[in-house]
């Protein structure tokens, strides 16, 4: 009886499967067959991750990383709840409470471990901890944008043991884009594991890409927009964007990407210059593209993740001012469609501000000031574009 | 025994088929409430259908429901948008995608489809600088209250303290910074920050004089019919023909009378629905109301008879009148000639704070901020917006005791933040308004409701 009702489930689960196979297959030929072109499909989990234990309220959630178990890492600003979500901590009701920064989630969305914001020996906590990536080994970096403050960058293991510090956190600190021993408000730290090198947006105060040793932390070589060295000066000097400047010769900044792909380029987001520039591992300037150049304000290109096939096909870019990710062929740079829309339901986004994907394909995304989430969209294969923007992805089966 | 099996592995098969069918929506289950007796409800995560034209709610301050199961919506628009959520609205713009403030008033179907808006200045009537609680009468009128900017320093403030965390580049240059702010520790880059939009206005760190002391009554066309009260013209608690940052109103449509939650002066006062005649008025515990009303709130104080903010009126079908006395913690219930009747006081320890963001003073007090009636005949059940506690309290109406509750703080579906108003529709579905960053409205069906069942 209970094997009949297995393999009768087994049985559905493989008519099920083999149809909607079969169906994207078709999709897929005829696509093709018209010369589409295809993209990778996302749709919004509206319902991950579980809610919080403990009265605990998210507040802005400035990065994730996903490890090798495909648990999802975020870390978020604790203290940027105002005294209305914070109540409960304030004494003034029952509901929030404060969350520790760090928070790891399973695939399930339960929440795992969690953990820091707070000097422990040896190290000292960043004033606004900003961006989080998890190397090879499982090991969490973070970087600070804490103004005045923060000259550093952190490295702990999965439980919170501290490895690493490099640079410091000091009161009255300011830019220094010619530094070998610090930073000054770095937004990110991306991993090149297989040459044991760490990439750092240097960052919000700093206007350059510095490369240190993942293991001494080193400095080993850094550089500014067009690959030149950076300059403070001229970066200040530089005001405020305006489509149309042409080529300017510094980051703008905030310097708040610097991802390496596997095969050897490193992307850079130069945010409120709306653009993105490539690298060489050297720091020699490849290209750049400018992404919707007409955004103000924030600038368009936040944050950068790549597609999980071996040629990391496709690149996709977090643009937290137009509230969009949009979908690149990471060769060209060609975009090739969009999603996303502003608000505060699922699959919108107010100020996304981080973008990671696992090993299934499938993206996460966080958002910053008054959005604090991170949002699961499920990979869902190549599909042909139909739409350059698709607005709001929500699932397209179950019941609305 | 074959038949009995194969009847087995059918049923199997259904139910995986029902439980895929169920999707989402099922694991909407996950966004239960606490728990407790009353109707079991869950969130809809999908509902309302996303906007068109890009738009975006502001800090949602009405909900209702008419009696075609549609559902109306008001929100305090760009006033309380930040730079960010308003881009298609700066000059120059900052943003050509994202985003414009919808209109003030919008009907949805029970699907979620929006069928109809209007909203904003026009001809005869002020429009509100913010608009408080919305009601569709019986006769499917609109009626919308200028219930007036927060004022700086909200009666009964624990404590306030400027925040200012969420520092957003396009805003002027905040005059404080609330702690885990440091300088520049926003994501606002220390320069290259756009011009700040224009338009950014009534809303921003110094607002200007509150002159909401209205009233106003639209066709379901949006047009206008009739407005009681004057803006700007305050008169006291004793005035038959001025309001002070009315609330939220009630309708009794067979004796045309429309009972007004007059928060500013601490009262109820009714008014012919037709002409905007006075007829009658009274305060907390049905006294005569005091300019004064009940003072700062303190848990551990006997409870005041004058009411604090009144923030909602609702008429049950046996007659009774319910009241929110929201930083009072408490209900209050009369008959319709404002004879007191009872009173039910809810988290009793809540007191509140007021916060100075980016749009602004938010005003978040009390654990008792509006009410709707379950949806059976009885009205067995009050479902309470507790705004400052993040949750819908199923009260018993009968005994005003709390019986169970859904939601709980936060930004996912299913979660709350000032979720401070609440309607109910003729089939078990409560939908939930929340203000301040909130700037959502949400549907929440009963939990046995079949996968599907939100049309």
């Amino acid at each position: 009886m209970k094997r009949n009702l297995y393999v009768g489930s087994t049985l559905l689960a493989l008519i099920v499967g083999f149809g909607a196979a079969a169906r994207i297959l078709q999709q897929t030929a005829e696509a093709q067959g018209k010369g589409a072109v295809m993209a990778p499909r996302f749709e919004v989990d509206p319902m991950w991750p579980k809610p919080l234990p403990n009265g605990w309220y998210q507040g802005q959630t400035i990065g994730v990383g996903i490890d090798a178990q495909d648990h999802v890492w975020i870390i978020h600003r604790s203290d940027s709840l105002d005294a209305s979500e914070s109540a409960a901590d304030e004494g003034t009701g029952t509901c929030c409470r404060r969350t520790p920064p760090i928070l790891e989630f399973d695939q399930a969305g339960n929440l795992l471990r969690h953990w820091g914001g707070s000097d422990g020996p040896g190290y000292q906590w960043p004033a606004s901890n900003h961006g989080l990536q998890i190397d090879a080994k499982g090991n969490v970096w973070i970087g600070g944008n804490g103004a005045g403050n923060d000259g550093h960058l952190l490295k702990f293991t999965q439980d919170g043991k501290f490895i690493m510090q490099v640079g410091i956190k000091r009161a009255g600190l300011g830019p220094d884009s010619l530094s070998n021993d610090r930073f000054y408000l770095v937004a990110k730290v991306s991993l090149d594991n297989k040459n044991n090198e760490a990439y750092v947006a240097d960052g919000y105060g700093n206007r350059r890409v510095v490369v240190i040793d993942m293991d001494s932390g080193k400095f080993k070589r850094f550089w500014g927009a067009y690959g030149n060295k950076p300059d403070d000066a001229a970066g200040a000097a530089l005001g405020r964007y305006a489509p149309g400047q042409g080529a300017q010769q510094q980051f703008r900044g905030p310097t708040h990407c610097a991802e390496p792909s596997n095969d050897g380029l490193i992307y850079v987001c130069d945010r409120t210059n709306d653009r993105l520039q490539v690298f060489t591992p050297q720091g020699k300037f490849v290209k750049e593209i400018f992404v919707m150049p007409d955004s103000l304000g924030d600038g368009s290109t936040w944050d950068v993740a790549f597609s999980k096939d071996a040629a990391q096909k496709y690149m996709y870019l977090a643009d937290g001012r137009n509230q969009k990710v949009h979908i690149y062929d990471r060769q060209s740079l060609t975009e090739l469609t969009s999603f996303g829309e502003g608000g505060h339901y699922p699959g919108q986004f107010y100020s996304m501000h981080s973008i990671a994907t696992d090993s299934k394909g499938n993206l996460y995304t966080t958002e910053t000031y008054q959005g604090r989430r991170v949002q699961k969209f499920v990979y869902k294969g190549l599909a042909p574009v139909t739409k350059k923007d698709q607005g709001t992805v929500w699932p397209t089966t179950g019941s609305r | 025994m074959k038949r009995t099996r194969a009847l087995g592995s059918r049923g199997m098969f259904l139910a995986v088929l029902l439980a895929m069918a169920a999707g989402v929506a099922g694991r909407g289950l996950l966004a239960q409430g606490r728990g407790g007796a009353g109707p079991a409800l869950r969130v809809n995560p999908l509902w309302p259908q996303p906007l068109p034209n890009h738009w975006v709610f502001g800090s949602v301050t009405g909900v209702a429901v008419d009696a075609q199961n549609h559902i109306w919506v008001t929100h305090r628009g760009a006033d309380s948008l930040e730079g960010n959520e308003k881009g298609m609205m700066a000059t120059p713009t900052t943003s050509s995608v994202c985003c414009v403030a919808a209109p003030f008033v919008l009907e949805f179907d029970a699907a979620g489809k929006i069928v109809s808006s209007f909203g904003g200045p026009g001809q005869g009537y002020q429009w509100p600088q913010s608009p408080g609680s919305l009601t569709v009468d019986a006769k499917g009128n609109v009626w919308v209250t200028a219930a007036g900017l927060e004022p700086p320093s909200a009666p009964g403030a624990a404590r306030g303290r400027a925040n200012t965390a969420n520092v957003d580049p396009d805003a002027p240059a905040p005059a404080a910074r609330g702690r885990g702010a440091a300088p520049g520790g926003g994501d606002a880059p220390a320069r290259g920050a756009a011009p700040a939009p224009a338009g950014r206005g009534r809303g921003a760190a110094a607002p200007a004089a509150t002159t909401d002391a209205h009233v106003l009554k639209f066709a379901k066309d949006g047009r206008f019919l009739l407005q009681i009260g004057t803006p700007g013209k305050m008169d006291g608690p004793d005035s038959q023909t001025t309001l002070n940052r009315p609330a939220a109103v009630a309708v009794d449509s067979a004796a045309n009378e429309v009972y007004v939650a007059d928060s500013g002066n601490h009262r109820i006062v009714v008014f012919d629905s037709e002409t905007g005649a006075y007829k009658r008025h009274w305060g907390g515990s049905g006294d005569r109301p005091t300019a004064a009303g009940g003072g700062a709130y303190d848990p551990h104080a006997a409870p005041s008879r004058q009411f604090r903010d009144v923030t909602c009126v609702d008429i049950a079908k046996d007659g009774m009148v319910y009241v929110c006395d929201r930083s009072s913690d408490r209900i209050q219930v009369f008959q319709k000639n404002g004879t007191f009747v009872k009173e039910g006081i809810l988290a009793k320890d809540t007191t509140g704070v007021t916060v100075t963001g980016q749009f602004g003073v938010v005003s978040s007090h009390g654990s008792v901020w509006d009410l709707a009636f379950s949806s059976d005949a009885q009205q067995r059940y009050l479902y309470v917006a507790d705004g400052h506690n993040k949750v819908v309290r199923i009260v018993q109406r009968d005994t005003l005791a709390q019986v169970g509750s859904f939601g709980d703080g936060g930004r996912q579906p299913g979660r709350f933040l000032a979720v401070g108003s609440i309607a109910t529709d003729s089939r078990g579905n409560v939908y939930t308004g929340e203000q301040h960053h909130g700037k959502r409205v949400q549907k929440w069906m009963p939990a046995a409701a079949p996968a599907g069942g939100t049309r």
